[in-house]
């Protein structure tokens, strides 16, 4: 599988539409993740209450974020962690270079996390000479293959097994009964990731959500490298976007009750996983410490864009708390998938997260592809107004000047026509003419010209054959006479 | 000069100034109606339900010997015969270790020195061993969650390196779900540098969808609950 994908966003929709096991793939595992979704909502008692709840709890936590910032760090450095700040990516990847050489780590362990993807954390290691290995078996799969994640909580749903048996194969040296099933692919998975976290010194983990009041951070997983990665090296280093807090752990329970529901229709993760500072020493010889966890916590706060995003119309974007079902839900996603979008964040929190972050003029395309049905809100757990802030993203193109020329045009010749009645009533009579010589069942399969873009891949309803006027006046004639 | 913490934090202050934010409040949100209590039973059969669901197994046990029984059945089972283990006072059952030696069980213990070549030889010695025993220190019947908190005697890696898991949960510890817990035992969040909340044996679905458990954590999870 070749993963070089095209420059243009249109050419990265249109391979993928090309694309037939992908489609299959999806359409199986979108299906799938929305039912349990839909199904684990329908199980919880009071679901609106909690959502109603979570989005006041994430709105307040952004409204009043330095003094929540201020309050974590405080906190989390009481109970021992080593707070840094970064600004952008590279201030970022720097650090967690910088804390890997001043403890001599040779070899990372990492768990899933979309800020280092973000800040292109495993490059800047590497480039350092740190080897450092992906221990999310979806993440190891797409590190193997030098491939990109492409959705946020499922990251190889665009892989068949075949794939991942001929990687572990020719890269690893599987022997047929290793790749022989899925569970025999994932007990080598096992065995091959736990020989690196034997040999680890150092865990990088992202953080879900962080809780100002007692420092903490929570992270949750499924296959248990969250613990791993967080318990068997010297020193773990954990990735926190700063707009990730909640001011108490009761916050955090309410957001939990929706985040893997949400995500994967599980009640709960299979790990939860809250620290608070590394591992505690014995106050005195006598007294003993715990027995494992981590000497060093480091806690990298990252910037990058997200506080001049706060300074926007998009500031409700920072509410997300990355579940993933917004992806699962909306139709553009599910027909292209998460590597057409380009970015780091696919789906329409991505569209929404990549202009935000990165800048409008790079991401132009990403907030017209999407119908605005509004699937994404219906799900999404802290009610973000998503189709808001796709047009708001939209209204911007437009006045930057960043949207297609024929936009502009088209809405130039539409608003002369429109402000003149006696144009207006021919340009009507002449489209619903032609309209109706040339469709097939009331649609359009193919337009003229530059309309023919929109045709490409979708039918236009044909006009009415008669104009609203022209139908009413008979009728309103009629009804004076009588 | 001043610091990146200085700079980030300024920045912050100046995007709020603009920011546009539905439904924010200056106050903390106040806390939902705490729902109603339910009964023991009721929360002994949800987390019965919903553990045995996610392919963990439940068992019961009333006095010391019933629980070195269940413990040294499941270890014949797997034909484990070493196990990593919370400290006896932990674990609340004393004379519980013991027990378990005198049926030819024998308890793995350590102590993560603080530097890096001690620690990585314990970490490889750990590896092998056949199970892990803890206590917990709540647990929740919405969605079958052990709740563990480290501390001294109280070590993460009893439940998590060893194939198989096996946690002792007193019913009298139950809590119908995580805001419930956080709400009666604030005070848990903080007690160690860690908790956990284990739901059932380590599992993914990254390959096709297709649902396999121990790909890290423990490949089965057994809970004995005592009265």
């Amino acid at each position: 599988m070749s993963d070089a994908q095209p420059v243009t966003f249109h050419a990265r929709v249109d391979k993928a539409l090309a694309d037939t096991a992908l489609h299959q793939a999806l359409s199986t595992t979108m299906n799938r993740l929305a039912a349990n979704r839909t199904n684990a909502f329908a199980a919880l008692p009071d679901a609106d209450a909690l959502r109603d709840q979570a989005r006041r709890i994430r709105a307040h936590t952004i409204a009043n974020l330095d003094r929540y910032l201020e309050q974590f760090t405080a906190a989390a450095e009481r109970r021992g962690c080593r707070i840094h700040w970064a600004e952008s990516a590279a201030d970022a990847a720097a650090t967690v270079v910088g804390i890997a050489k001043t403890s001599g780590v040779s070899l990372a362990v990492k768990s899933k996390s979309m800020l280092s993807e973000e800040i292109e954390l495993n490059h800047a290691l590497e480039a350092a000479g740190i080897r450092v290995v992906e221990t999310d078996l979806g993440e190891f799969v797409v590190q193997i293959a030098h491939d990109r994640p492409s959705h946020i909580i499922a990251p190889i749903i665009h892989r068949r097994r075949e794939d991942v048996a001929a990687l572990f194969r020719d890269l690893l040296g599987a022997t047929d009964a290793d790749v022989a099933t899925i569970p025999a692919m994932t007990a080598f998975a096992r065995k091959t990731l736990r020989h690196e976290f034997i040999n680890a010194g150092m865990g990088v983990s992202g953080v879900n959500l962080a809780v100002a009041e007692t420092g903490s951070l929570c992270l949750v997983t499924n296959e248990g490298n969250g613990r791993m990665t967080t318990t068997m090296p010297r020193v773990h280093v954990a990735l926190l976007g700063l707009e990730r807090l909640v001011p108490t752990a009761g916050d955090l329970a309410v957001v939990l009750q929706l985040l893997a529901r949400s995500a994967t229709g599980q009640a709960m993760p299979v790990y939860t996983n809250l620290l608070t500072g590394p591992r505690r020493r014995g106050d005195s010889p006598d007294s003993r410490g715990e027995p494992d966890g981590p000497d060093e916590l480091h806690v990298v706060i990252v910037d990058n864009g997200r506080s001049k995003l706060l300074g926007t119309e998009l500031a409700e974007i920072l509410y997300c708390v990355r579940c993933g079902a917004c992806l699962n839900v909306c139709p553009v996603y599910r027909h292209i998938g998460g590597h057409a979008y380009g970015g780091v964040y696919p789906g329409p929190v991505g569209s929404v997260v990549m202009p935000g972050l990165e800048g409008l003029h790079r991401w132009a395309e990403l907030p017209q592809a999407s119908s605005l049905c509004g699937a994404c809100r219906d799900v999404c757990p802290v009610r973000i107004d998503l189709p808001r802030l796709l047009l708001k993203l939209r209204a911007q193109a437009v006045q930057g000047h960043m949207a297609p020329a024929w936009l502009h045009a088209g809405m130039k010749a539409y608003s002369a026509v429109a402000t003149r009645p006696m144009a207006w009533k021919m340009m009507g009579n002449l489209v619903g003419r032609l309209g109706a010589g040339l469709a097939t069942h009331g649609w359009l399969s193919r337009l003229p010209g530059p309309l023919g873009a929109w045709t490409e891949s979708r039918d236009f309803p044909a006009p009415a054959a008669k104009s609203f006027t022209n139908s009413w006046r008979p009728k309103a004639d009629r009804k004076r006479r009588s | 000069m001043s610091t990146a913490r200085d700079r980030m934090l300024a920045a912050v202050r100046t995007g709020l100034m603009s920011a546009e934010l539905p439904d924010a409040s200056p106050e903390r949100p106040a806390d939902l109606p705490a729902r109603a209590a339910q009964t023991v039973e009721a929360m002994v059969t949800r987390f019965t339900t919903d553990l045995t669901a996610l392919t963990g197994e439940v068992h019961h046990a009333q006095a010391i010997t019933d629980l070195a029984d269940a413990i040294a059945g499941i270890a014949a089972t797997y034909s484990a015969s070493d196990y990593l283990s919370w400290h006896e006072s932990a674990l609340g059952w004393p004379g519980l270790i013991d027990i378990l030696t005198s049926r030819g069980l024998r308890r793995v213990t350590y102590d993560l020195p603080f530097d890096q070549a001690g620690r990585d030889a314990d970490v490889r010695a750990l590896a092998e061993v056949g199970f892990g025993l803890t206590g917990s220190d709540a647990a929740i019947s919405e969605g079958g969650g052990i709740v563990l908190v480290s501390g001294p005697g109280r070590g993460r890696l009893a439940s998590l390196l060893p194939p198989v898991h096996v946690a002792i949960v007193r019913t009298s510890q139950l809590y119908p779900s995580l805001p419930d817990l956080l709400a009666a035992r604030p005070d848990l969040v903080d007690r160690g540098s860690n908790v956990t909340i284990v739901a059932g044996p380590s599992r993914t679905a990254d390959i096709e969808m297709t649902l396999t458990h121990g790909v890290h954590g423990p490949k089965r999870v057994h809970a004995i609950l005592t009265a």
